[in-house]
C-alpha cells in the first residue's frame, strides 16, 4: 500500500508539474519557440505578430558577399552564396522579407506557415538557400510553395532533408512569395493530427482496464491457491 | 578495470553516470547542428543502450515473468506521461514522422541508462532511496542543457514517477513501453 501511495503521489506531482509548462514530452530535442502567425489557427491564444527581415549586402570587387538575411524572430532565413546576384550597376543589394496579409488561402493547399514575401533589388544568378520555421502543433508541410503574385498561381519548388526538427529547406532561382504546406488532399508527413492524442489515451485506458481486472483477479487467484497449498503441506 | 569496477560500487556508479551524462549532453549538443539531427538521436540512443551492457537481465528490471502486467502497467504509465498533453491536444506538439525512429531508441536507451544501469548501480552503493533519488538527479541533470530551465520540474517529476515504478515494481518493461509510447505520440 505504501508504495502504491508514493506511485500515486508522484504521480500526482507530474501531472501538475506538466499541467505548468507547454504540452509535450519533448525527448530528444528542446521544445520549440512558439511560432508567430499572422493568421493564427482558431486554438491559439497569445499569438505574436511575425517579424519582418532586412539585409544590405555589399558589393565586393564586382562580387555580391556571403550573407544571410532572416526576419527578428528566427522564422525565416535565406542564405546568400558570393556572387549570388547581378550586380551590374550596384554598390549593395538590398533584401527585404515580410510576412503577407491577408493570408494567402490557395484552393486545394494547406499552408503550414506564414507566406512571405522575400525581395531583393536586384536579379539573383545563382539559388540561394531558404529555411522556414513551422510550427510543431500543425502538420509538418511537405513542401515550399512559390508565386511571384499573393493571389498565385503557386507552384511547388520541393524541399530538402530537413536540417533540423521543424524546419522545412529549399533553393529557389528567383524571390517572390513563399509558404510551407501541402495539398489539402494528401496525408502531411508530420505524422498523426494533435486530436489523435486523446483517442490514443482513451484506447489505453481501456485497454488498462479491460485487461488490468481479470489479469490482477488470476493474480491474486494464483496468490491464494499458492498460499492454500502451502497451508496444506505444513505438516 | 573491470574487476575494480565489480568491487567498488562507488567507482562504478561514477563511471557510468559520467558516461550517461556524458553522452546526453554530447547528443543534444550536436543534435542542434543542421542535418545531423536523427543520427545524433539514433547514435545517442544506442550509446545509451550500451551502458546496461555486462548487468544481467534481472537487475536491470528486464524481465519475462508477469509480461503481460509489465506491459499493461506501461500503458498506465504512459496514460499519465501523456496525460497533460491530451486534456490541451489542440496545442500539443506533432512529432514529425522522420523523428519516430530516433524517438523509440532514445526512450529504450534512457530508461536502460537511467533506470536500468543507473538504478541498479546505485542500489547497490546505497539502497532503493538512493537508487531513485540518484537516478532522477542525473535524468533531471542530462536534460539541462536540451530544456528550457521551466521544463526540468516537469522533467524531475517524471523522472520521479519512472525510478519509483522501477523500485515499486521491480521492473523496467513498463517504464520503457510508457516512455515510447509518450515519445512517439508528442
Amino acid at each position: 500500500m505504501k508504495r502504491l501511495a508514493l506511485l500515486a503521489t508522484a504521480a500526482s506531482a507530474y501531472l501538475l508539474a506538466a499541467w505548468n509548462v507547454a504540452p509535450g514530452f519533448y525527448d530528444g530535442f528542446a521544445p520549440q519557440q512558439p511560432y508567430n502567425w499572422v493568421c493564427p489557427p482558431v486554438h491559439i491564444s497569445g499569438n505574436v505578430p511575425p517579424s519582418s527581415g532586412h539585409l544590405v549586402i555589399k558589393v565586393i570587387n564586382g562580387v555580391s558577399d556571403a550573407n544571410s538575411a532572416f526576419t527578428d524572430d528566427g522564422q525565416v532565413v535565406i542564405g546568400f552564396l558570393p556572387g549570388a546576384f547581378n550586380v551590374t550597376g550596384k554598390t549593395s543589394i538590398t533584401v527585404d522579407i515580410k510576412p503577407v496579409s491577408p493570408c494567402p488561402k490557395p484552393p486545394g493547399l494547406t499552408f503550414a506557415t506564414n507566406t512571405y514575401l522575400i525581395t531583393a533589388d536586384t536579379p539573383l544568378v545563382k539559388k540561394p538557400n531558404l529555411v522556414m520555421r513551422y510550427s510543431d502543433i500543425v502538420p509538418a508541410p511537405s513542401t515550399v510553395y512559390f508565386a511571384t503574385s499573393a493571389d498565385g498561381p503557386w507552384k511547388s519548388i520541393g524541399a530538402l532533408n530537413e536540417a533540423q526538427p521543424f524546419t522545412i529547406d529549399t533553393t529557389t532561382d528567383q524571390l517572390g512569395y513563399f509558404a510551407g504546406g501541402y495539398p489539402s488532399n494528401a496525408v502531411s508527413h508530420g505524422g498523426p493530427s494533435s486530436q489523435v492524442l486523446p483517442i490514443v489515451i482513451a484506447v489505453l485506458i481501456v485497454l488498462v482496464l479491460i485487461a488490468g481486472i481479470p489479469l490482477a483477479m488470476m493474480r491474486r487467484r494464483q496468490t491464494s491457491t499458492d498460499e492454500g497449498e502451502a497451508a496444506d503441506a505444513e505438516p | 578495470m573491470l574487476s575494480v569496477l565489480a568491487a567498488r560500487p562507488a567507482i562504478r556508479v561514477g563511471v557510468i553516470a559520467t558516461y550517461v551524462l556524458l553522452v546526453e549532453w554530447s547528443r543534444a549538443l550536436v543534435a542542434t547542428a543542421p542535418h545531423v539531427a536523427t543520427a545524433a538521436l539514433v547514435l545517442g540512443g544506442f550509446a545509451l543502450v550500451l551502458s546496461g551492457a555486462g548487468w544481467p537481465l534481472e537487475r536491470l528490471g528486464i524481465s519475462r515473468s508477469r509480461l503481460a502486467l509489465r506491459i499493461l502497467g506501461g500503458c498506465a504509465l504512459a496514460v499519465v506521461l501523456l496525460l497533460p498533453a491530451a486534456a490541451r491536444a489542440n496545442a500539443a506538439p506533432i512529432l514529425p514522422a522522420f523523428l519516430a525512429l530516433p524517438a523509440v531508441v532514445v526512450s529504450i536507451g534512457e530508461e536502460i541508462a537511467f533506470r536500468g544501469a543507473l538504478y541498479a548501480a546505485l542500489e547497490d552503493l546505497g539502497g532503493a532511496p538512493v537508487a531513485i533519488i540518484g537516478s532522477t538527479a542525473m535524468w533531471t541533470a542530462a536534460h539541462a542543457l536540451s530544456h528550457p530551465p521551466e521544463f526540468l520540474f516537469a522533467v524531475t517529476a517524471a523522472g520521479l514517477l519512472l525510478a519509483l515504478w522501477r523500485w515499486a515494481c521491480k521492473d523496467l518493461v513498463g517504464p520503457i513501453i510508457g516512455h515510447v509510447i509518450a515519445d512517439l505520440a508528442i
